[in-house]
C-alpha cells in the first residue's frame, strides 16, 4: 500500500530528478563537456516518437483491434533504412543554414516564402494541439486511476477535490516551465538545446524500463511465459485472439488502413515537428545517424515487444478488453503491487512529458519566426527588441502547451487515444511532397509547395479534423451524415463518393491527391524566383562547400563593412553578450582583425555566418530581409520586407527614422561619387526625413574661411544663405571649432550671444544645430541643420544621429581631401619632370652652340699641321680654345679654360671669345692682348666669381719664333725634335680675373722642324684613376716623345684615349681640351 | 553496398503491404504464436539487423564524399 503523501513524493522527486538531469547536461554543455552529443542520447531523444500513445495506446489498441497497432512502429523503422541519405542531407542543410524548424526549412528552401512558413506553422499547431490534449489527457487519466483506484488511501476530504481532478493542468505548468527554462533559456545563436534533450533521453530510458518491467511482469509473473498466454488466450476467447492476432477479414480497408497507417507513421517520424527538432536541430553529429538508425528501432521493437503479453494478459485478467488502455497500469494495481504501479505511471507521465516538451519548443518556434516575428516588424514595435523576442518565445511555449490544455478540457474525451494521434500524423504527412521535393527535386517551387500544402490541409481538415469535432458533439452531426449543403458527395469521410475507405484511408489518399497534384501542377506551370533558384542549389548541394559561397555573394558592395558593424546589427537580435561570442567564434576560425575591414573576399562568408546567426533567432526569411537591407542592397523580391525592416530599432535610444536614414545615409556614402553629389543627396535625405527647413555643409578652408559646399533648402527663396563667412564672426561657430562639439539652440529667442546671420540667422530660424564634422583632429567643417518653426526639436538622439552622419561625411571629406592631395602632388611631380626635360633640351642646345663656336676646323697654313679636340664634362663647359691667322705670316692660338664649368662659365667663355676675337687685331703681342683681356673682362668676372687661366701664343711662319704669354694656364708642352726631349713653356703672369693692370711677361723661343707643341687644359692632367692618381704631365711627355711623328690628329687622338683608359672609364670631371702643331719640315731642309 | 538501403527500403514496403501481407494474414498457429505476429516480430528483428549490418558496411568511408 502506498499512501496519497508518498505518491505526491515520488513525483515530485521524479519531476526535480528532470530538473536535475537537465541542469547538468546544460552545465556540462557550458563547459564543454556535453553528455548529450553522442549517438546514443541521440537515439534516445527520438524515441520521443514513443508517447503515451505509445505507452498506453498500444496494448488499448493491441487488445481492441489487434496486430495492426504495430504498423506505428514499423513504418519508423522502414524510414530509419533512408536516414544515413535522407536524414544526413536534411541535417547537413539545416546546420548550414541554421535553420529552426520544419517550416523553416520548408519555406527557406522555396525562396525563404514567408507565406509558406507561416501556412506550416499554422498547420503544425493545428494538428499538433490534439496531440498535446492527448499527452494531458493520459497523465490526468492515470493520476485518477491511481488515487480512485479502491485499494489507495485517497484521503476523504481530497476525493473529487480540484487537484485531483485537475492533475493535467498542474502538469502542463510543469511542463511549461521546463519548457521555458531548457527551450527558451535565451535568445542564443546556438539551436539546440542539451538540457531538454537530456531530459528527453532520461525519459525514453524510463519509460522503456518501466513497460519492460510491467511487461516481464504480466508475462513471467501473472502468467508462465509468452506461449502461456497466448495458449490461455487462444483457447478461452479464440474468436478474440483470431481477431487480434490477423487483419481481419480479408477485404480491402483492413489493408488499406493498415498501408495508410504504415505510410503516417513513416512520414510522421520524420515530418512531426518535435521529430524534426530532436532528430535535425538537436543533432550535434552526422555521424550519430548512422548508429540511430539501428538503435531507434530496436527501441521501438523492445518497447512493443511486451505489448501483445500485456494486451492478452489484461483481458484474460480483466475478463474483457474494456479499459484496455491502461491496461499497463491497472493489472499491477489490481494485482496489489502499487509500486510497480507507480513506476508504470511515471513511465506514462516520461512519455507524456518528453513529447509535450519537445512538441512545445519546436511548436514555438515555429510560431514565433513565421507568426510572431512578422507581426513584430510590422507593428513598429518600439521596445527593447531582443526582450520582446524572447518574451514571445516563452509566451508561445505556455500558448502551444495550454491551447493543448483547453482542446483537452473542451473536447477531449470523445475520442479513443489512438485517434488523436493519427489526427496529428495525417497533418504531419502533408509536409512530406515539399520536404521530398525540397531536397531532391530542383523544379519545385514556392507556388507549388503552397498550394500542395494549403490543398492537403484543406481537405485534411475537412475530412478528419472537422469530423473529430463533430464526433464531440460541438457540430451538429448533418455534414457527417449528409454531406456539406446535403450534398453526399461532400461527406467528409466519404469525400467525392470514394465509398469503402475508413476515414484515416479517405483522407490520406484526397489530400495526398490534392497535395502532391497542386505542387506538381504548380512547380510545372510556374517558373521559380531567383531567391528560389539560390535557395535550391543550397538545398540540392549541400554536399559541395565551395560553389555555394560564390553564387552566395551576387551583389558586389562597393564600400567595406567593418565587424564591429556586424556584430551591432547581431546585438539588436541575439542580445550583446551572444553577439560578441558569435563573432569571437567565428573570428577564431577565420583570420580577420576585429577592428579591421572585411575584405570582399571574407565578406560573404561573414555576411552568411551574421544571416545564419540572425536566423537562429527569427527564422532564414526575417534574418535574410534584414541582412539584405542592411548591406543596403534592396534584394529582389524582398522589398515587403524593407518597411518592415524600417521599424526594428536599431537600439534603445533610436526611432524608426534615425534607423533609416542610417541605412540610407551609409548606403549614400557607399556611392563613390564627389563630394558634392554625396553631400547634396545626404542633404536631401535629412531635409525629407526630419523636415529641416534649410540644411548646410560648410568646410573650412586653409584660410579659415568657411565657404559653403552644398545646401538644401525647402524654404521659398526669401532667405539665402550667405556662402562665405569667417568663423570668428560667430560664436557658436567659433565655441564649436574650439570645443569640436555640437552646438545647437533649441528656441533662438533665448540667444544672447553674438551671432552671424550668415551662418547663424536666429531671425529667421525657431531651432538650430552646428555640427563639427571632426576628422582624426580639427573639424574638417560644419553640418548645420536648421529648422523654422519647431521649437525643441534637438534632442540628444537626434543630435547622436546628426553627429554620426557628420562623423561620416568628415571620413568621405578626408578621403576625398586625401585624393586631391594625392592627386596634387603627382601633378607636381609630373611637371617638375617635364620642367626638367626641358632643361635638359635647353642645355643640350646651349652645348651644340657652344661647339659650334670652337673653331670647325684648324686653319690650313703651310709648314704647319695643326690640330684641335675639346670634350666637356657636362653639356656646357668652360674650355675655349681659338686659331687666328693674319697676313698669311702669323698664326696665333689660344686656350683658355674658365673656371667651373657650368651655364655661367659657358657664358663667360662666349664673352671671352668675343672680347678675344676683337682686340687680336689691336695688339700685337701675346702679353698685350692678354692684358687688355684682363681689363676687359674683370668686371664681369668678379661679378661672376669667375676666373679664367689662358695660354696665348703668336708664331710667325716666317721667322720661326714663337711669342707665348700665360695667364696662369697649364704650361704647354714644347717637343723639340732636336734634343728629342720635352720642355714646359712657360712665362710671368697671373690668372685673368683677379685683378686689374696685370703684367704679362711675352717670351719668345726658335721652334725648329719637328717640333711640336702641346697646348692642354688640366682636364688632361688632373684627370684621375680609380686609385686617385693624377695622369700628370710626365705621362703627357712620354706619349708626346713616343707618338711625335705621328699625324698629328692622331696624336692628339691618342692622348685622348689615354685619359680615358687612365681614368678606367669614368665619366670626365672636368673639360678636355687639346691644340697642337708641329713645324713641317721645310723643303729646303729636306733638300739639305 | 552503399545503394543497397534503395532493395531493402522496397523490400520491407512490398513485405509490409498487401499482397505481400496476405500470406501469413492468416488465423494460424506457429509454435504456439500467431503466424503473422511472428512474420511482423521476425521480420523486425531481421531487418535491425540488416540496418545494424549496413551501418557498419559505411563506417570506414569519409561521411563527406560518400552521401551522393
Amino acid at each position: 500500500m502506498i499512501s496519497f503523501q508518498s505518491l505526491l513524493i515520488a513525483i515530485s522527486l521524479y519531476i526535480c530528478l528532470h530538473f536535475l538531469v537537465a541542469i547538468y547536461a546544460y552545465k556540462r554543455y557550458q563547459k564543454g563537456r556535453s553528455i548529450v552529443s553522442n549517438s546514443f542520447v541521440y537515439s534516445l531523444s527520438i524515441t520521443v516518437y514513443c508517447t503515451s500513445w505509445t505507452y498506453y495506446g498500444s496494448v488499448g489498441r493491441a487488445a481492441t483491434s489487434g496486430i495492426d497497432f504495430i504498423v506505428i512502429y514499423l513504418g519508423p523503422s522502414l524510414t530509419a533504412f533512408t536516414w544515413w541519405f535522407i536524414l544526413r542531407k536534411i541535417v547537413r542543410i539545416t546546420k548550414e543554414n541554421n535553420i529552426t524548424s520544419i517550416s523553416d526549412f520548408i519555406s527557406s528552401r522555396y525562396g525563404k516564402s514567408q507565406f509558406l512558413g507561416a501556412a506550416i506553422t499554422i498547420i503544425a499547431v493545428m494538428g499538433i494541439i490534439p496531440y498535446i490534449a492527448l499527452q494531458l489527457k493520459a497523465v490526468s487519466s492515470t493520476f485518477i486511476l491511481i488515487c480512485n483506484h479502491p485499494s489507495f488511501q485517497l484521503p476523504e476530504h481530497l476525493k473529487n477535490s480540484f487537484a485531483i481532478n485537475n492533475s493535467g493542468l498542474f502538469f502542463a505548468i510543469f511542463i511549461s516551465i521546463f519548457g521555458i527554462m531548457f527551450g527558451a533559456r535565451s535568445l542564443a545563436t546556438q539551436r539546440r538545446h542539451e538540457g531538454l534533450v537530456a531530459a528527453i533521453a532520461f525519459e525514453s530510458v524510463v519509460k522503456l524500463l518501466a513497460f519492460i518491467c510491467v511487461g516481464i511482469y504480466v508475462t513471467y509473473f501473472l502468467f508462465n511465459g509468452f506461449t502461456d498466454i497466448m495458449g490461455q488466450m487462444s483457447s478461452k476467447y479464440p474468436y478474440l485472439f483470431d481477431h487480434l492476432t490477423t487483419l481481419g477479414d480479408l477485404n480491402e480497408t483492413s489493408y488499406a488502413n493498415w498501408s495508410t497507417n504504415l505510410f503516417l507513421a513513416m512520414g510522421s517520424v520524420m515530418l512531426l515537428p518535435r521529430q524534426f527538432q530532436i532528430m535535425v536541430i538537436e543533432n550535434s553529429d552526422e555521424n550519430h545517424i548512422k548508429e540511430a538508425m539501428w538503435r531507434f528501432p530496436a527501441y521501438l521493437f523492445a518497447i512493443n515487444l511486451f505489448v501483445i503479453p500485456i494486451a492478452f494478459g489484461g483481458i484474460l485478467l480483466n475478463g474483457s478488453n474494456s479499459g484496455a488502455d491502461y491496461f499497463v497500469l491497472t493489472i499491477p494495481m489490481n494485482t496489489g503491487h502499487h509500486w510497480l504501479a507507480l513506476l508504470a505511471f511515471l513511465g506514462g507521465f516520461s512519455a507524456a512529458a518528453g513529447m509535450v516538451i519537445a512538441e512545445s519548443v519546436a511548436t514555438s518556434t515555429m510560431i514565433l519566426n513565421h507568426l510572431l516575428m512578422p507581426l513584430v516588424l510590422r507593428l513598429r514595435i518600439t521596445d527593447s527588441f531582443s526582450t520582446l523576442i524572447l518574451a514571445l518565445k516563452r509566451m508561445s511555449i505556455f500558448l502551444v502547451i495550454f491551447l493543448g490544455y483547453a482542446y483537452f478540457q473542451i473536447i477531449g474525451d470523445t475520442f479513443m487515444l489512438v485517434n488523436i494521434g493519427l489526427i496529428s500524423f495525417s497533418a504531419a504527412i502533408q509536409l512530406a511532397p515539399s520536404l521530398i521535393g525540397a531536397i531532391y527535386w530542383p523544379r519545385g517551387n514556392a507556388a507549388g509547395a503552397i498550394a500542395g500544402i494549403m490543398g492537403g490541409f484543406s481537405i485534411w481538415f475537412y475530412t478528419l479534423l472537422l469530423p473529430s469535432v463533430i464526433k464531440s458533439g460541438w457540430i451538429d452531426t448533418d455534414i457527417l451524415e449528409h454531406g456539406l449543403f446535403g450534398l453526399s458527395i461532400l461527406k467528409p469521410t466519404e469525400l467525392f463518393g470514394l465509398t469503402g475507405l475508413d476515414m484515416w484511408s479517405n483522407s490520406l489518399f484526397w489530400s495526398m491527391l490534392f497535395n502532391i497534384g497542386g505542387y506538381l501542377l504548380f512547380s510545372i506551370l510556374l517558373n521559380q524566383s531567383e531567391a528560389e533558384k539560390e535557395q535550391c542549389i543550397k538545398f540540392a548541394e549541400p554536399y559541395s562547400e565551395g560553389t555555394r559561397t560564390d553564387l552566395w555573394e551576387t551583389k558586389r558592395l562597393s564600400k567595406p563593412v567593418t565587424i564591429i558593424e556586424f556584430v551591432g546589427l547581431m546585438e539588436n537580435f541575439i542580445g550583446e553578450k551572444q553577439a560578441h561570442e558569435a563573432i569571437s567564434e567565428y573570428l577564431s576560425l577565420h583570420e580577420i582583425d576585429e577592428k579591421g575591414m572585411v575584405s570582399e573576399f571574407e565578406l560573404p562568408s561573414l555576411k552568411r555566418f551574421v544571416e545564419k546567426t540572425i536566423a537562429g533567432s527569427v527564422g532564414s526569411a526575417a534574418a535574410s530581409a534584414i541582412i539584405e537591407n542592411y548591406l543596403s542592397d534592396v534584394g529582389s523580391g524582398m522589398e515587403s520586407f524593407y518597411d518592415a525592416f524600417r521599424s526594428v530599432r536599431s537600439s534603445l535610444e533610436e526611432s524608426r527614422e534615425a534607423l533609416y536614414v542610417r541605412l540610407k545615409s551609409s548606403e549614400i556614402m557607399n556611392r563613390s561619387g564627389s563630394l558634392q553629389s554625396i553631400t547634396k543627396e545626404l542633404l536631401e535625405l535629412l531635409v525629407k526625413e526630419f523636415h529641416f527647413d534649410l540644411v548646410t555643409v560648410r568646410l573650412i578652408d586653409n584660410d579659415r574661411n568657411m565657404p559653403l559646399l552644398s545646401e538644401k533648402s525647402i524654404l521659398n527663396g526669401d532667405f539665402r544663405i550667405s556662402a562665405k563667412i569667417s568663423p570668428t564672426e560667430d560664436f557658436f561657430i567659433s565655441e564649436l571649432l574650439t570645443t569640436k562639439k555640437s552646438q545647437f539652440a533649441n528656441d533662438t529667442r533665448n540667444i544672447t550671444r553674438r551671432t552671424a546671420s550668415a551662418v547663424t540667422p536666429v531671425d529667421t530660424f525657431a531651432a538650430f544645430a552646428h555640427i563639427p564634422l571632426v576628422g582624426d583632429e580639427e573639424p574638417l567643417g560644419v553640418l548645420s541643420v536648421y529648422s523654422i518653426s519647431i521649437v525643441g526639436l534637438f534632442t540628444e538622439e537626434l543630435l547622436n544621429l546628426l553627429s554620426s552622419l557628420a562623423g561620416q561625411l568628415a571620413l568621405a571629406v578626408k578621403l576625398v581631401d586625401e585624393r586631391e592631395a594625392r592627386e596634387h602632388e603627382k601633378n607636381e611631380k609630373d611637371a617638375a619632370l617635364l620642367k626638367n626635360a626641358a632643361v635638359q633640351h635647353e642645355m643640350e642646345m646651349a652645348k651644340q652652340i657652344q661647339l659650334s663656336l670652337l673653331p670647325d676646323a684648324p686653319p690650313n697654313i703651310s709648314g704647319l699641321q695643326i690640330a684641335s679636340l675639346s670634350v666637356s664634362a657636362d653639356h656646357v663647359g668652360g674650355d675655349y680654345y681659338d686659331f687666328f691667322v693674319s697676313d698669311d705670316r702669323f698664326f696665333d692660338a689660344v686656350i683658355a679654360d674658365v673656371s667651373g664649368h657650368n651655364v655661367g662659365a659657358a657664358l663667360i667663355m662666349v664673352e671671352t671669345r668675343s672680347v678675344l676675337r676683337a682686340q687680336v687685331n689691336i695688339n700685337t703681342t701675346p702679353s698685350g692682348i692678354l692684358a687688355s683681356l684682363n681689363n676687359l673682362l674683370l668686371p664681369d668676372l668678379t661679378r661672376a666669381e669667375l676666373f679664367i687661366s689662358m695660354f696665348y701664343i703668336k708664331y710667325d711662319c716666317a721667322t720661326q719664333w714663337l711669342t707665348y704669354s700665360n695667364a696662369g694656364h697649364n704650361t704647354p708642352l714644347l717637343y723639340q725634335a732636336t734634343e728629342q726631349e720635352c720642355q714646359m713653356l712657360d712665362a710671368e703672369g697671373m690668372i685673368i680675373g683677379v685683378k686689374g693692370d696685370i703684367v704679362f711677361e711675352d717670351r719668345s723661343i726658335m721652334l725648329n722642324p719637328g717640333d711640336l707643341l702641346l697646348l692642354y687644359t688640366d682636364g688632361v692632367t688632373e684627370a684621375t684613376d680609380d686609385d686617385g692618381e693624377l695622369f700628370g704631365i710626365e705621362r703627357l711627355e712620354n706619349i708626346l716623345i713616343k707618338c711625335h711623328d705621328e699625324p698629328i690628329q692622331q696624336i692628339v687622338d691618342h692622348i685622348y684615349r689615354e685619359v680615358i683608359c687612365f681614368s678606367g672609364g669614368n665619366p670626365l670631371t672636368d673639360d678636355v681640351s687639346m691644340v697642337a702643331f708641329r713645324i713641317e719640315q721645310s723643303p729646303y731642309d729636306q733638300q739639305d | 553496398m552503399k545503394e543497397s538501403w534503395v532493395i531493402f527500403f522496397i523490400l520491407g514496403l512490398i513485405m509490409l503491404n498487401y499482397p505481400f501481407l496476405n500470406i501469413f494474414n492468416k488465423p494460424d498457429l506457429f509454435l504456439g504464436f500467431p503466424l503473422l505476429l511472428i512474420y511482423i516480430i521476425g521480420g523486425w528483428a531481421i531487418s535491425i539487423i540488416v540496418i545494424y549490418l549496413f551501418t557498419i558496411s559505411i563506417i570506414d568511408k569519409s561521411p563527406r564524399n560518400d552521401g551522393q
